[in-house]
């Protein structure tokens, strides 16, 4: 690699970038006068609209107890928390519209509202009526329904029926309560259109008397003459409000807080009247003590608002520069020109990806910085006059602490270098300017999607949390969780120690990229791809017409990608009919079920994929002898490797996030004792060897190995069979395997021995379980005293291997693969075989079909 | 310098198939020569250049150029050659200047050579009114210019040039083939392709008509004129070409 080429790449393309002015607006001019812009109009919009004022309708004005509530056209302000809320509230009363009470001639508005208001009050009050109705019938129908139960209960040997006359009357209850629900609906819709057509918010029904009703019961306390609940229950006002409109939410939230305050000073009163303690009504009355600081609070903003937006801009800074670098340069002709230049490939991607990478930094730097500037001016600028609570708070934002932001630029180097390279993929992939942008929206949608993910408070980076080190590794997902943690704390060390593993993989994951980049800037069909126009007809003609004997890479991939929405889709149903087991019969429908998804999801893809857009079924999913030797390895390599897989797991344990509830249950029946063994070996061992390896060591893995790259093809194929498991532990586990049985296929030609590798080595985690615990049940002292003691534990979960076994499992399983990479030949098959053989064809779907 | 034997490139086609876009295709080219590809559009004539150029890799056959093999050692054969068609576009954010620098300092010249060899090249093909202008703001005269002082600022022993004149004014294409002209008589090789007869009789040493992938005929023009006993070129050219396709009709059926 000639660096000086490199650099030579990188400043011909920064002095490019920077002379374009489209680049230079985003990169630059943006972030500096959009948020400043933003700014300035988000103040003057809050100067020239102030809340409006919300109404409030009080109907019987009149019946409200002491101490004065309302004054004049608001509620009195000193029950408001902020004096200055009492002016958003408007409060129209009837004793305002009733001209003979009040001097004032009251305006058409108000007669309409108070008008509307009565004809609420009618239905709320209809409202309550049925509801009482259908209470009580509610209660008379559970009382008969006891009454006849018990009867059923004290006569068992007579007859259990009730009477005819109790039956009627369950009847006529039944069909009564049914009546009053409908009407209750529809006075509910009634309700609320009218509600909705009124200009009120909320409204407020004080029934009759309440005042003196108050006053009669704060007597009787006094009194002490508290001995009947009737006396002391007397209709309660109402409050009318609609969750689902945003202008009543916020009114009833400032009635609420005057009607709290307000209410408890009647109870105040109440008490001192009545000679008892204030703190009556309450026993407990926690006291609150808050530790957060002002810093801390700002922190607070800045940790959830800043890897957000470092995500989002890097991508979006990454992106623009990297559809112009790529995609731009095929558009004006002079790629070619570039690599025809001694410079190499990968010298072009680095000086270009490094290029991408400057402007996706700063970028993102230029953006935050600008808006946490803009941001803390504009806090400050409000004051804290203007807002209550939190406002008042934020208003003392300071910026984040010098080492937060130094974790932040560290942070954000292999953000951008992750983003920059995947752009600049995706944009070499693109014909021209025009479709690279296309690409934008499903990056920006998966990035601001695992954004949001870290943005819920119950998603950390931290020790105690399981998940954590599963978190640390997942590409962009474990720099935003441990750049939060930072922000909030700059030095915490918990977060710390995440700080390895977040660095290492996001630099490996950037490298994965990069090379990826490289691939596509190799790849002649990328890089002269031709303006031909796309005909879904022509193209699908084109599939079925030049078939080939074994299947392309899109197509492999395309099986995956199809097996995954397959499983996707099937989930819901798979878990429904799940759910609709009885819990006795629950294992064996699980793994009926587990059969039925095998074959379905897994096997049926690829064969049916195999078959229509291949000529030869038996190159496709290798069909041939592979001879003794290799079949006997792979029957013996299981039992090596099994053992090891299994440790390596479970050492591995505190990596995961814990299984999933329905795994742990599937886990579960493989132990059950009560199904039998050849059904368990049939879910388990049987159907996931023939048919994932038909999918994935058949159609996936062929139809990756087509470019002539077996290596690549068994580490495609071995992460796409892991990530078919979905559960974390699973995929790991199933990627390692998937290596080792890509191997197989790929050395012995064959898909035989990769079968008999999957079965045994599914059918050993039976037999463990098993053994385990026919060992568990009162064989321990024996193998205490046995030699075996020193190889196997026996544990609850099953056998548990000691290191003797391991280093023994070890080095077979070594010199066993070691074998299979000497032996056999890498049957890569030659790209241009257009050589139909039609007999194959025919005798091979013979072959195929009994194992559908 | 240049030795091609029985390349061939194949690539898959949606609407036609496989297509083999040059047929174990040989030739070779001396130095101080100019060696014609004659071909009408879509002949391979690109996609054999392309080849030798190294941005394609042949699925059959090799081509060594300078005794460098294309697929082997394609840097070797980058440094020593000049490449240009109508197809290499010049950055339009660059001035002349930089641009020819630029790929200079690309093929690792050192900056006194560099200065020295631009000096000569924007004197010799009249460039230094322009120098400061940027590719954008170019006439085609201009941009064509730029594109030939850029394939020779390293000074190539091997030239290879791909319908260099396609889409010129008259003048412009005069100027063109009179630079690949003079570039032969300092002793470089120079393939060169193009479908107008009238350039493939003033320019070129030898010819090859190419058609569908395969070479139907080559040698110098008169050998040509004789074999097959016609003295227009445009009639040879012609009666070839249609001689191929009647062939190919009547191998098919």
């Amino acid at each position: 690699m000639n660096w000086q080429n490199i650099r030579l790449i990188f400043l011909r393309e920064v002095r490019d970038q920077l002379r374009d002015r489209r680049t230079l607006f985003m990169v630059a001019v943006l972030p500096l006068l959009l948020y400043p812009a933003l700014g300035i109009g988000m103040l003057q919009m809050t100067l020239l609209f102030t809340e409006q004022p919300r109404t409030v309708v009080i109907l019987g004005e009149k019946h409200l107890p002491q101490p004065q509530l309302l004054d004049g056209n608001h509620f009195v302000s000193n029950w408001f928390i902020n004096p200055d809320d009492a002016s958003k509230l408007r409060v129209i009363t009837d004793a305002e519209a009733d001209p003979s009470a009040s001097a004032s001639t009251p305006d058409e508005r108000q007669v309409t509202l108070i008008n509307q208001a009565q004809k609420l009050r009618t239905r709320v009050e209809e409202h309550a009526a049925q509801k009482a109705e259908l209470e009580k019938a509610e209660a008379e129908f559970r009382k008969l329904l006891k009454a006849n139960v018990s009867s059923a209960g004290s006569n068992n040997t007579g007859e259990a029926k009730p009477t005819s006359a109790e039956s009627t009357s369950v009847s006529e209850l039944t069909k009564k309560i049914g009546e009053l629900k409908t009407k209750l609906v529809t006075i509910d819709h009634e309700l609320s259109d009218l509600f909705a057509a009124s200009q009120i918010q909320v409204l407020i029904v004080v029934p009759d008397g309440l005042k003196e009703n108050i006053e009669r019961v704060n007597q009787l306390i006094a009194e002490r003459e508290m001995q009947s609940e009737d006396l002391m229950s007397y209709p309660r006002p109402t409050i009318v409000k609609n969750r689902a409109d945003d202008k009543s939410v916020v009114a009833y939230s400032r009635v609420r807080e005057v009607l709290d305050a307000w209410e408890q000073e009647i109870l105040r009163q109440r008490l001192s009247s009545a000679n008892l303690p204030q703190e009556l009504p309450n026993p407990v009355g926690s006291s609150q003590l808050d530790l957060a600081a002002e810093e801390q609070l700002s922190a607070n903003v800045w940790s959830k608002m800043f890897p957000a937006l470092l995500v989002i801009m890097a991508v979006t800074g990454a992106f623009y520069p990297a559809v112009d670098v790529a995609a731009g340069e095929k558009e004006r002709g002079t790629m070619e020109t570039l690599l025809i230049c001694p410079a190499t490939r990968t010298e072009i991607v680095l000086g270009k990806f490094l290029t991408v990478m400057c402007f996706s930094v700063s970028t993102a730097l230029l953006n935050l910085l600008s808006i946490g500037t803009t941001g803390h001016y504009m806090l400050s600028a409000r004051g804290p006059s203007s807002g209550a609570g939190s406002m008042a708070k934020m208003a003392e934002v300071s910026l984040p602490s010098l080492p937060a932001l130094a974790w932040l630029l560290a942070l954000l180097i292999p953000l951008s270098a992750l983003f920059s390279a995947l752009c600049l993929a995706l944009a070499t992939f693109a014909r021209s300017s025009k479709e690279g942008q296309y690409y934008l929206t499903p990056l920006l949608m998966v990035s601001i999607g695992l954004t949001v993910f870290c943005l819920s408070p119950a998603v950390e980076i931290y020790p105690v949390h399981q998940a954590s080190w599963f978190y640390s590794v997942m590409p962009v997902v474990g720099i935003a969780l441990l750049l939060k943690a930072l922000l909030l704390n700059p030095g915490n060390t918990e977060a710390l120690i995440f700080a390895g593993p977040v660095l290492v993989t996001s630099i490996g994951y950037s490298l994965l990229a990069l090379w990826w980049a490289i691939e596509q800037f190799s790849s002649e069909g990328v890089l002269f791809r031709e303006g031909e126009r796309f005909e879904p007809a022509l193209w699908f003609k084109h599939l079925l017409r030049d078939k080939e004997p074994t299947p392309s890479f899109t197509e492999a991939g395309f099986c995956f990608v199809l097996i995954m929405l397959a499983q996707f889709v099937s989930m819901r149903a798979f878990g429904q009919s799940i759910a609709a087991v009885a819990p006795e019969q629950m294992g064996a429908a699980m793994m009926r079920l587990l059969v039925i998804q095998q074959m379905a999801i897994v096997a049926c893809p690829a064969l049916f994929m195999g078959l229509i857009l291949t000529t030869s079924v038996r190159r496709t999913f290798r069909l041939r002898w592979p001879g003794t030797k290799f079949l006997a390895v792979a029957a013996l390599l299981p039992l090596t490797l099994h053992p090891l897989s299994l440790e390596l797991v479970a050492s591995l344990s505190w990596f995961f996030p814990q299984l999933p509830e329905g795994a742990a249950r599937l886990m579960k029946t493989m132990s059950d004792h009560e199904q039998p063994v050849w059904l368990i070996l049939l879910s388990f061992a049987a159907a996931p060897a023939i048919c994932e390896e038909l999918a994935f060591r058949g159609f996936v893995l062929t139809g990756f190995s087509r470019n002539g790259r077996t290596g690549l093809a068994i580490g495609l194929s071995a992460v796409t069979f892991g990530v078919m498991h979905m559960i974390p532990q699973q995929v790991f586990n199933a990627t390692l395997l998937g290596l080792v049985l890509g191997l197989i296929a790929a050395r012995s030609g064959s898909l035989f021995p990769g079968v008999v590798f999957h079965f045994f080595f599914n059918s050993l985690a039976v037999v463990r379980e098993r053994v385990g615990t026919a060992i568990a049940d009162g064989h321990t002292e024996e193998l205490q005293q046995s030699v075996w003691r020193w190889f196997i534990t026996v544990e609850t979960s099953g056998l548990r291997y000691n290191w003797p076994t391991l280093l023994i499992c070890g080095i077979s399983s070594t010199l066993m693969l070691l074998w299979i990479a000497r032996h056999g030949q890498a049957r890569t098959l030659p790209a241009t075989d257009h050589q139909l053989i039609g007999s194959e064809f025919a005798a091979v779907s013979t072959i195929a079909k009994p194992q559908v | 310098m240049i030795r091609v034997t029985e390349l061939t490139k194949g690539f898959d086609d949606l609407r036609r198939g496989w297509v083999a876009a040059l047929d174990h295709v040989s030739f070779e080219v001396h130095p101080g020569e100019i060696y014609g590809l004659l071909g009408p559009n879509g002949a391979g004539k690109t996609t054999c250049l392309r080849i030798l150029s190294t941005v394609l890799r042949p699925t059959g056959g090799s081509a060594t150029i300078a005794g460098y093999d294309v697929t082997t050692h394609p840097t070797e054969v980058r440094q020593r050659i000049g490449f240009m068609s109508n197809n290499t576009g010049i950055y339009d954010r660059m001035t002349a200047w930089e641009m020819v620098e630029y790929y200079g300092r690309l093929y690792g010249l050192s900056e006194e050579v560099l200065n020295r060899r631009l000096d000569s090249i924007f004197t010799t093909l009249q460039m230094h009114d322009f120098r400061d202008t940027l590719g954008a703001k170019m006439s085609t005269g201009m941009k064509q210019k730029v594109s030939i002082a850029r394939a020779i600022v390293h000074d190539p022993p091997v030239l290879i040039f791909d319908e260099p004149t396609s889409g010129l004014d008259v003048l412009v294409a005069r100027k063109v083939l009179s630079t690949v002209q003079s570039l032969k008589d300092q002793g470089k090789c120079i393939i060169f392709s193009t479908h107008i007869m009238r350039e493939v009789e003033k320019l070129c040493d030898r010819i090859a008509i190419i058609h569908k992938g395969s070479i139907l005929a080559s040698g110098t023009l008169p050998e040509l004129q004789d074999k097959y006993e016609q003295p227009d070129t445009e009639e040879l050219f012609f009666d070839l070409i249609e001689q191929h396709d009647k062939q190919a009709v009547a191998t098919a059926d």
